[in-house]
């Protein structure tokens, strides 16, 4: 009598795609998997103990370095973290300058994300449309702090430099261009059919689930559930803005893909408003030379980053460097909830799950 | 200029039987000289083939292809071969050997008969058999048994799983193939392939058959492992595909071998649905190169475009759209034919 | 109809098929950097006040000095500056936290040495401050924020002047092509100006004035040498040097 039995086999750590040294040992049932599992840690590089031996204003460059996708976002949470716990006021044009930023650094991740995503599925030349339009990105980003893709712009107070000349007419001849991205991309990769095929129906998570894992961002609206820190706890002047939250209906690949390229249209509405009520003023406000919070005091401050909520907790003793920081990194917990949503689902799925996730592994080792 | 190949041909014959030899060795003689320039052939078409796919996807994707070796990096596939050429064989301990090694030479002859019943012009006929057609498509079949082999020999489980599903999926999509192909049959009414480009004298096939021509070209995408359908090659981003365990030359046969088939098939399509040789003012020899370049473009414009299907997909979509779609066409043209037959044309 | 999203996928990339590439042929063809690229610190001895607010601004200990008190009056003179290139973040920390402008960035990012020794960039500055050992002096990138002191009195300015013209000139005849690869865009039109500069003493210190007063000018009267010269030696059959 013939017997079948289950298999592991070994995706990573060392992998063709593009999401870092992420190792997932998935348990296989001929062509089903029955089980996953998730090892971490093949990136880390001890951020947090090293935030221990680092001045307040020191550690604004290592920051940049956690979500190196879209690195202009974990930096403004620590600044606006340690802002909160001095009570400092950042100047209006700093607010709106970070805003602009922090939603360029947004739209570069999805970019990165959607141009992955059809890479990882086999059409190579997605993949390669998406990053020329990331490259406009990154000369803006060059243009105001001298780095593409490592830009430790803000600062404890506000901004380090102020824009350049060339930098609002280099924004909105991007904004200019952005629909007609935004069409390539609906003609090239979400409307083909061999891809809506392979997305749509996988990978299923339903909102209870989601909730419970602690999973936040695009992942979380695509379920359905309304939740976004930019409105619902709203940190810096993102009250000012009026803008709508992409959701999904049914939590599978498909609705992933397809809030994040509503939410890249939204920010660039965010940007056009802030572009607008720009004002002139301070870049920076007056901070004290060293900072030394009060003993004992503790923060936790989160935004919104591309991949979910990004929370800084940083516990402060009264001298010049930090007595504890963490750092919740939402890829780290959005990926927890692979196994479940790849159960059932044939291998070729479990690539597409990873890749619908959107984890960037510098985030969730640390 | 139109009839120099057979020019030299009849000049060849005429000088061996001048020599003293009877006519039938001088006609395997020819042959012999007919076998050397296929595969010289062979070896151009994709010395070229390489290039021009790696220069099409660069367009595609805005980018130059290899443009440092040689004008427009037209060297470039030389260096490669080069490299593959001085590079270590391994052949791990525990594999079948004779299976292992022998994989990618069946590969490669398989290939290479194919194109002995190509028209690759008038009157240019290797062996010009009555049944071409037939003969093409079975010795095409040929190569699943190749990559089994291929999967087998490496004694590797995901070289055995790659090979499985690329076996299940040559096979699903042989009978579309076939039946593609009958629609055209029926209406030029022989199976011999310089037939079939002369039927094509007053219109193409392909102004007649549309329906086939789409289904064959999906068809031979897969039966190609190209394009939409490399499943089993790109396995390599999940876990392994057939090839895994070969490297230098024997993995530089594969794909010689499979940019062979690529040629191979392009020119059968050429032949069945554009006309073959037929054309006005250039030699017949020219069209035939020109048309199936068209074809390999087209070929490469669709791999660079879409993603991959997935293996269930690929099967339901096989059996269970184009088995019938060809059914459909080949009825359709029957009745046509009948139809036109009563009238008179 | 079923299969339209597969067709036009195939539309859009026909199209990108016979557009113009948007990549560059490097290193032929240099990027295009903004003002404000990060590429290689430098330092410019002649603005430290060795006030030591670098080194403490630096998260990786990257910058370091030896200074000794002036006998003269209350400062202190720098003796050496060593910037160890293989830790540096370019975070920038230290160039917005020095009060003079000393340090800036420079637009060389073809940073790799055969040795770890040579990723050290050390600057020892003699008693009499004439030239510098590893690296040419360069008139520095105007940062847009940086806090500069007010400008010095005229004849004090133009003395620094002469000094600057100096160094250039020494810079120019040791390495020469080290020198003007700020100005110029590509390696061979360094070097086809460094030639030009090296043959002709009046061209080399006229060159190098322009270098310290009107970068601008500096680079367009390179570049009108550099085109005269390959113009020159076409005329007389030699070899062009088109970048593919």
């Amino acid at each position: 009598m013939l017997q079948t039995e289950q298999y592991t086999i070994n995706i990573g750590p060392q992998h063709p795609s593009t999401h870092g040294g992420l190792h997932v040992e998935a348990v296989m049932d001929g062509e089903h998997i029955v089980d996953s599992i998730v090892h971490l840690g093949y990136v880390h590089r001890s951020v947090e103990k090293i935030a221990e031996s680092r001045t307040y204003p020191q550690f604004v460059p290592y920051t940049s370095r956690l979500d190196y996708l879209a690195s202009h976002l974990p930096t403004l949470g620590y600044c606006q973290t340690v802002e909160k716990m001095l009570g400092v006021t950042v100047p209006e044009r700093a607010e709106y300058i970070r805003v602009i930023m922090a939603e360029f650094s947004r739209i570069a991740s999805h970019l990165l994300f959607v141009g992955s995503l059809a890479i990882d599925l086999g059409a190579t030349t997605g993949l390669i449309y998406c990053f020329r339009d990331r490259e406009r990105i990154m000369d803006l980003f060059e243009m105001t702090s001298g780095q593409r893709l490592i830009a430790s712009y803000m600062r404890i107070g506000g901004i380090s430099h102020d824009i350049p000349d060339t930098f609002i007419p280099a924004v909105r001849s991007y904004i200019a261009d952005f629909p007609k991205m935004i069409e390539e991309y609906e003609g090239l990769i979400v409307g083909n059919e061999i891809l809506q095929a392979r997305l749509k129906g996988i990978g299923v998570l339903n909102a209870e689930e989601a909730i419970e894992y602690g999973v936040t961002g695009p992942n979380l609206r695509a379920c359905g559930v309304e939740y976004d820190i930019r409105k619902a706890d709203p940190y810096g002047i993102y009250d000012r803005f009026e803008f709508d939250l992409p959701l999904g209906s049914k939590g599978d690949s498909w609705d992933r893909l397809l809030v994040r390229i509503e939410e890249m249209v939204q920010s660039v509405r965010i940007i056009e408003q802030a572009l607008e009520a720009l004002p002139e003023g301070d870049i920076k406000a007056k901070v004290p030379r060293i900072i030394k919070p009060d003993k004992g005091s503790e923060v936790y401050h989160r935004i919104e980053s591309s991949k979910g909520e990004l929370g800084y907790y940083i516990v402060a003793d009264g001298g010049e460097k930090p007595y504890r920081l963490h750092v919740r990194a939402p890829s780290f917990v959005n990926l927890m909830v692979l196994p479940v949503i790849s159960r059932g689902e044939k291998l070729q799925d479990i690539i597409a799950n990873i890749a619908t996730l959107d984890p960037v592994l510098g985030e969730s080792d640390r | 200029m139109e009839n120099w190949f057979v020019n030299i041909a009849y000049a060849l014959t005429n000088w061996l039987t001048g020599l003293g030899l009877s006519a039938g060795l001088a006609d395997f003689i020819l042959l012999v000289v007919q076998w050397v320039c296929i595969i010289i052939i062979v070896t151009l078409n994709v010395i070229v083939l390489i290039w021009l796919e790696r220069k099409v996807s660069g367009f595609i994707q805005q980018r130059l292809g290899p443009n440092r070796l040689g004008p427009f990096g037209m060297f470039q596939t030389i260096a490669d071969a080069i490299k593959l050429l001085t590079k270590e064989d391994i052949i791990p301990s525990a594999t079948d050997k004779l299976i292992f090694r022998t994989a990618p030479m069946f590969f490669i002859i398989i290939s290479v008969m194919l194109y002995v019943v190509l028209p690759m012009g008038e009157n240019m006929v290797i062996a010009d058999l009555n049944a071409g057609v037939f003969y093409f498509i079975s010795v095409g079949s040929l190569t699943t048994i190749c990559l089994l082999m291929a999967g087998w020999g490496s004694n590797n489980k995901w070289s055995l799983l790659g090979a499985m599903r690329s076996v299940a999926q040559m096979i699903s999509y042989e009978i579309p193939l076939a039946f593609s192909l009958l629609g055209v049959i029926m209406i030029a009414g022989s199976m011999r392939l310089s037939d079939i480009a002369a039927a094509q004298s007053n219109v193409w096939f392909i102004v007649l058959q549309p329906v086939a021509f789409i289904t064959y070209f999906i068809a031979a995408t897969a039966e190609l492992n190209r394009g939409p359908f490399d499943m089993p090659e790109a396995e390599q981003e999940l876990t392994a595909g057939a090839y895994t365990e070969y490297t230098g030359m024997r993995w530089a046969l594969f794909f010689l071998a499979e940019y062979t088939n690529l040629v191979a098939v392009s020119a059968l399509m050429s032949t069945m649905f554009l006309g073959g040789w037929q054309g006005p003012f250039l030699p017949s020899w020219l069209w035939i190169i020109i048309k199936t370049y068209l074809v390999m473009i087209v070929f490469m414009w669709l791999k660079w475009t879409f993603p991959r299907i997935r293996m269930d997909h690929l099967m339901s979509f096989s059996w269970k759209v184009l088995i019938p779609v060809t059914l459909a066409n080949i009825l359709v043209t029957g009745i046509a034919l009948q139809v036109f037959k009563g009238m008179g044309w | 109809m079923k299969g339209k999203g597969l067709l036009e996928g195939l539309w859009i990339t026909l199209r990108h098929l016979f557009e113009r590439e948007i990549t560059i042929q490097y290193p032929e063809q240099m990027p295009y950097l903004q003002e404000r690229f990060r590429g290689c610190l430098q330092f410019d001895y002649k603005k430290c006040i060795v006030c030591g607010l670098c080194t403490k601004a630096c998260p990786n200990n990257v910058l370091s000095y030896e200074s000794e008190p002036d006998p003269n009056s209350k400062k202190k003179l720098l003796i050496s500056y060593t910037i160890d290139l293989q830790y540096c973040m370019f975070c920038n920390l230290c160039v917005e936290a020095c009060p003079t402008g000393t340090l800036y960035f420079n637009h060389n990012f073809e940073l790799s040495e055969y040795q770890r020794d040579d990723i050290k960039i050390v600057y020892e500055i003699p008693r009499s401050a004439q030239a510098v050992i590893s690296e040419p002096v360069d008139s520095p990138i105007e940062m847009v924020d940086s806090d500069s002191e007010p400008a010095p009195q005229p004849d004090e300015e133009e003395a620094k002047k002469q000094k600057q013209i100096n160094a250039m000139i020494t810079a120019l005849q040791k390495n020469p092509v080290k020198a003007v690869s700020k100005l110029v865009e590509s390696e061979d039109q360094a070097r086809i100006l460094a030639d030009i500069l090296q043959a002709d003493e009046k061209k080399l210190i006229r060159m190098a004035t322009m270098m310290i007063e009107d970068r601008e000018k500096a680079g367009k009267v390179a570049l009108a040498f550099v085109n005269k010269e390959l113009k020159d030696r076409q005329q007389e059959g030699g070899a062009g040097n088109e970048p593919e």
